[in-house]
């Protein structure tokens, strides 16, 4: 269960990565991948954004 | 014999080109080579689509006619032009995407992140150029007419997208097997909700191979060897050979070949000769030798056509029709540059 879900999470980096400033793939393709990543964006980012505070501290 | 050049050359040797791009600066003669040589093709019975997306240097300008966003317009016998508004299909585009999520979702609304999500997206620069480059892959893909002429934005100069889509394809093709193996396991996790959930996993998987599909088809049809000759214009200038120089560094390096080079607005050596020829002509003459001579010394065996310094505006197709006379078979041989950079 947890293995699937990074690998949601890996795929939502290289689809929409560019939200977090890691642009992969051009906005124009993205945008048609969108309407599936709707219900994901919310809980996604924030995560995004907690590991990131994470690599912080440790790297900090 | 001297040594003409002349796209008659490249599709007697080429027989089966079937798309030509131009590319280049902006404002060195993209536009009027595009219409040149689409207007040239034309004429020798040829169903001829000229494409074209610049609103500044445009084919509306030169056929003198308003075809910016109307569509594929038929100019003469055989010869159509479409001039893309690219920013009115990014909006239909990026509308048919909201509309999509409210039927998914049946909601009235976009949530907001998704909607800052859409509206940075669309204000990115790469969104135009990916536009253009999908509007192209389209007309191509139709197959309507028997020879595509593409005048290329004047934008990073369009070799980029080369990069970009190879680059790309291979990010395309890691994601559909990551989400490949993401559904994989949602197979085994969770049996219950399946049905309903899968069916979406499904139309996400189509989505992203059909991205990938766009991207290959659309790396192929710039780079196909047979079909498609890439082409630069360039003109005496430094900037322009220094352009040309790093666009042919940048195509090695991808392992890909340019056809050739155009080099534009030329000054007759003929003139310097001439005892009537006023003075400032001759000396612009002489500001164009050093260029002249490099772009020899550099492209010579790339040279495929030489176009003259016209005296007026090309406008008009009976403009247009004495530019395509030059690109076509050029007045000016490879001789006679090779006289200019010995002189």
């Amino acid at each position: 269960m947890k293995e699937k879900m990074y690998i949601e999470y890996l795929f939502m980096l290289m689809t929409i990565g560019d939200m977090m400033g890691i642009p992969l793939l051009p906005p124009y393709y993205t945008l048609r991948l969108l309407p599936y990543m709707v219900p994901n964006i919310k809980g996604w980012k924030l995560r995004m954004l907690r590991e990131r505070d994470f690599t912080d501290i440790v790297t900090g | 014999m001297p040594r003409s050049v002349g796209f008659k050359y490249l599709f007697e040797k080429r027989p089966e080109l079937k798309i030509a791009i131009f590319a280049g600066k902006g404002g060195l003669g993209k536009t009027t080579s595009s219409a040149a040589l689409s207007y040239k093709l034309s004429s020798m019975g040829k169903r001829v689509l000229c494409f074209s997306t610049d609103p500044q240097a445009s084919l509306s300008d030169i056929f003198e006619k308003d075809l910016f966003g109307k569509g594929e317009i038929e100019i003469s016998k055989n010869l159509y032009v479409l001039e893309i508004d690219a920013d009115k299909r990014i909006k239909e585009y990026v509308d048919s995407i909201r509309q999509k999520i409210k039927d998914m979702y049946k909601i009235e609304e976009i949530p907001r992140e998704v909607e800052d999500y859409i509206e940075s997206a669309v204000a990115e620069p790469a969104m135009y150029e990916s536009a253009v480059y999908d509007a192209m892959l389209d007309v191509v893909s139709q197959n309507k007419y028997d020879f595509y002429v593409f005048d290329m934005p004047p934008f990073g100069h369009g070799i980029r997208m080369v990069a970009m889509a190879d680059i790309l394809s291979k990010w395309v093709d890691k994601i559909t097997e990551a989400r490949r193996q993401a559904y994989e396991y949602e197979k085994v996790a969770s049996r219950l909700k399946r049905e309903k959930y899968t069916e979406r996993e499904d139309q996400l998987l189509k989505e992203l191979e059909s991205i990938r599909d766009r991207i290959v088809g659309f790396s192929r049809l710039i780079t196909d060897p047979k079909g498609t000759a890439f082409t630069m214009v360039l003109i005496p200038e430094k900037m322009a050979i220094v352009d040309t120089e790093k666009a042919l560094k940048m195509f090695e390096e991808l392992g890909l070949r340019m056809s050739g080079v155009v080099v534009n607005q030329v000054y007759p050596p003929a003139i310097l000769e001439d005892p009537r020829a006023p003075e400032y002509l001759k000396k612009r003459v002489e500001a164009q030798k050093p260029f002249l001579r490099e772009i020899y010394e550099k492209f010579e065996n790339l040279i495929l056509a030489i176009i003259p310094m016209l005296r007026r505006e090309p406008r008009g197709l009976e403009m247009i029709e004495a530019v395509a006379k030059e690109l076509w078979e050029s007045t000016i041989t490879l001789d006679d540059l090779e006289a200019i950079s010995k002189r």
